[in-house]
């Protein structure tokens, strides 16, 4: 759009333009900073990082580190469960994908529909406020609850005369506790994001709509849903390029790194993690980060390919 | 227009970035305006005492007129050690040992400033104080760091409630038991407190457990002390090690053990608990502080010491090799006053006299409240255990202070020593096999050594995935370099 108006720009558009450019200065010196410049990371990967104290960085990786070719990538296959691995993350992570769609969509249509400012505040808040607890913090309330012997849970089975349950050497439990854990969590969050794109949907659309004898479910399946759908498809887009990296929080400090459990919460970045606990090795943990970078990346391709056919609008280019 | 400020700001942020990279190392001041030596000295710790500025500039008063050199220590955990040598950030002092930022593995790499000629010309008392001990720092005949004089062995004890075992029940606690002779207390304790657990037991599981192996690769791959020549093996064939898992599953079964144990990050804050395991040293007052736990503590021993090459390096100092020769000569300067003096060990060790710690009349040293509660650093973490002051945990039962003597002629006496000669195995050779195995055996680590599975029924599904991930190729390589080095150290002998 820029491009068609450029040859008529007025004085005044021009003016308000650099003024819109200096007002993303912030965003792009972080960009920068934390995306761009980190990319020559890259190169440990395929290095054998052996720096010299008291030497620059880039002497240490470019001079001094000799090139192993695909050496650094080895270990993650090694072990016998990297299929394991690779399963647990992607089955969590299309969970969250469908799961933080569907709830916070639903989540912002019904809030919507809720015309009392002071009730939506408060539900909002509550909401939202999963978000800003550290997983450390949620690991031990979860403690609280799970514990064997001092646990909530497993008094109130007790109380009704249920056998109490050893939960951090249950497995077949986790899956569930995790999923929604990780919903709890973060769908609070996204939801603010669709419920702002709601309510940027022109009312007069819901008054026409219910003129014309539309009920709550029609307005939200002919209105609502269309106008949303280009926030969908982005954060969908966005989500599948982060498709072999999980939150690290809720895989490792929520179970407590029980042992009983890992066949269901070992995902890529907790593996990553433990193979590394002996050595502060760069290069391996450079290769698991480029990995999920490399495939997150040609996913994200993709699917926006496949977007861009279905729906030209919600295509992110 | 736009896409200019882009770029420029682009091009501003990252050179201001790779500006402040490269700046760093030399960013250090090397001298004080009074022209004293400054020194970063970076140690191991898992806390910061409260009052450490403060004991610091205690120090660096001393040492400032004593040899013209201070110091910033810097605390730091193990992961930061780790990452201050992966990414070769510049210290000039460091904390390193056989079981946190490697000694020899770095020292091979070249990390480390030789030392050898300087420390007996610079500072010839320090050279005399350690003695035998330079052996353990020794590399292709060369020195790239100072022991911690200390305890050189291990000695794992049970620390038990000796009010409840010998007040109460009328039991016997002797100096020296079995790791399984523990039972009958654990099993007195139960019938006692049917819903209490008499063993502590967190997730990492008994402090020194695994100490009667010598451990080659992280607690899976041992050298066993006892064989007639030495053999490199996985845990599923040191018998006596699944004997002690298999009992602590007894124990777990029979509710010694906390059901949890394998999630529990610490039990220290559970002053109930009457049976607590410890490394130490004969003679160790630290367990018995009847302040600390509420009741009298007495040790029985049950393994060790055990000797080798990497017990010897539990404490180390090491010289940056990037530094200057005048900041490495002031580092052994520091060394020295740390081994030789010490008034100026105490300080390091305990604090400020009359403040945090007062002198007993035998010349040990007991620790004020405040000292307790401001300034508990572990001796080894700033310097030598030996030249400082004894420690005792009540006037009324003041410690031996001429107690390392006694430990160090025990050594010699009934010491078992490790035959592998300080064998090291370089683990950049099979990284990638390490690497796997270190996150298979995390995955039943926990687990084991809480007593919380059974060893006869997950060691066998671990040895599969172990083997599969080429354990056996990593024992073979192990094998093949031990014997290399007892063949080419039988021939310097001769």
């Amino acid at each position: 759009m820029a491009k068609k108006s450029h040859g008529s720009l007025s004085r005044m558009s021009r003016k308000e333009n650099i003024q819109l450019t200096l007002m993303t200065i912030p965003t792009v010196i972080w960009y920068a900073l934390f995306c761009y410049l980190p990319l020559f990371g890259i190169f440990f990967a395929f290095k054998d990082f052996t720096p010299v104290p008291g030497e620059s960085l880039f002497e240490n990786l470019f001079v001094n580190s000799p090139w192993v070719g695909l050496r650094n990538f080895s270990y993650l296959f090694r072990n016998p469960q990297y299929m394991d691995v690779l399963f647990n993350t992607l089955f969590y992570n299309i969970i969250f994908l469908v799961a933080g769609i569907v709830i916070p969509v639903t989540l912002a249509v019904l809030l919507a529909e809720v015309h009392q400012k002071k009730f939506t505040g408060v539900v909002q808040m509550a909401l939202v406020l999963p978000y800003f607890i550290s997983w450390v913090v949620v690991g031990y309330c979860i403690y609280g609850l799970l514990a064997t012997d001092v646990g909530q849970i497993n008094g109130l089975l007790k109380m009704f005369g249920a056998d109490p349950v050893q939960w951090y050497q249950s497995p077949e439990y986790w899956r569930g506790i995790l999923i929604s854990l990780g919903i709890w969590k973060t769908s609070g969050y996204t939801m603010v994001i669709y419920l702002c794109s709601v309510n940027a949907i022109d009312r007069s659309l819901y008054e026409a709509a219910a003129l014309d004898g539309a009920n709550f479910f029609q307005r939200v399946r002919h209105v609502t849903l269309p106008h949303l759908r280009t926030t969908i498809a982005t954060l969908f887009i966005l989500g599948v390029g982060s498709i072999l990296n999980s939150d690290f929080g809720l895989f490792y400090q929520v179970p407590l790194d029980s042992g009983a459990l890992q066949s269901v919460t070992q995902t890529l970045d907790v593996y990553v993690y433990k193979s590394l606990m002996l050595q502060a090795n760069f290069s391996f943990s450079s290769a698991a980060a480029f990995l999920q970078s490399g495939v997150g990346c040609i996913l994200l391709v993709i699917a926006n390919l496949i977007t861009r056919k279905i729906d030209r609008d919600s295509a992110l280019v | 227009m736009k896409g200019f400020i882009k770029k420029a700001a682009a091009m501003l942020a990252s050179a201001a970035l790779i500006m402040s990279a490269v700046m760093i190392p030399s960013g250090c001041e090397a001298r004080n305006d009074d022209g004293t030596v400054r020194l970063r000295w970076v140690t191991y710790s898992t806390a910061v005492p409260a009052d450490l500025k403060e004991v610091i500039a205690a120090a660096n008063a001393y040492s400032a007129e004593k040899i013209g050199v201070t110091v910033d220590l810097e605390v730091q955990p193990s992961e930061m050690l780790n990452l201050i040598m992966a990414s070769g950030e510049y210290y000039d002092m460091i904390y390193t040992c056989e079981w946190l930022n490697k000694y020899d593995t770095n020292a091979a790499k070249g990390l480390y400033y030789d030392i050898t000629d300087l420390v007996k010309t610079e500072t010839p008392a320090l050279y005399e104080t350690i003695g035998d001990y330079w052996e353990s720092a020794e590399l292709g005949g060369r020195l790239y760091g100072v022991p911690t004089l200390k305890d050189m062995g291990t000695e794992m004890m049970y620390r038990l409630n000796s009010d409840y075992f010998e007040g109460k029940k009328g039991m016997e606690i002797p100096e020296f038991m079995s790791f399984a002779d523990i039972e009958p207390f654990l099993a007195a304790y139960k019938a006692d407190y049917p819903h209490k657990y008499p063993l502590a037991m967190d997730k990492s599981g008994m402090p020194g457990m695994t100490n009667f192996l010598e451990r080659v690769i992280g607690t899976f791959i041992f050298i066993p002390y006892d064989c007639e020549k030495p053999q490199v093996m996985p845990l599923w064939e040191c018998e006596e090690l699944l004997d002690r898992y298999r009992l602590l599953h007894k124990w777990y079964t029979l509710g010694y053990i906390e059901p949890d144990a394998s999630a529990v990050e610490s039990t220290t804050s559970n002053k109930d608990i009457p049976v607590r395991l410890g490394v130490a040293w004969r003679g160790y007052q630290g367990y018995s502080n009847p302040e600390t736990w509420g009741f009298n503590v007495k040790t029985s021993i049950y393994d060790g010491p055990y000797i080798s090459r990497a017990t010897e390096q539990g404490a180390m100092t090491a010289v940056c090799a990037a530094c200057t020769e005048e900041k490495a000569k002031a580092a052994l300067k520091y060394i020295e006053l740390l081994n030789t003096d010490r008034k100026f060990r105490d300080i390091l060790a305990y604090g400020i006299e009359s403040k945090h710690f007062d002198y007993l009349e035998n010349g040990s040293v007991l620790r004020t409240k405040t000292g307790n509660d401001r300034y508990t650093m572990a001796l080894y973490q700033t310097g030598s255990v030996v030249n400082a002051s004894v420690e005792s945990v009540s006037r009324t039962f003041p410690a031996d202070p001429d107690q390392w003597r006694k430990v160090y002629e025990g050594y010699k006496e009934y010491g078992i020593r490790s035959r592998t000669d300080g064998f090291v195995y370089d683990q950049k050779r099979k990284e990638d096999i390490i690497a796997a195995l270190t996150a298979i055996y995390s995955n039943y680590a926990t687990d084991l050594r809480t007593g919380t599975s059974d060893p006869d029924e997950v060691i066998p599904k671990m040895k599969a995935e172990m083997e599969h991930a080429g354990i056996n190729e990593l024992l073979h390589d192990i094998q093949e370099c031990l014997d290399a080095h007892l063949a080419s150290s039988a021939e310097a002998e001769y």
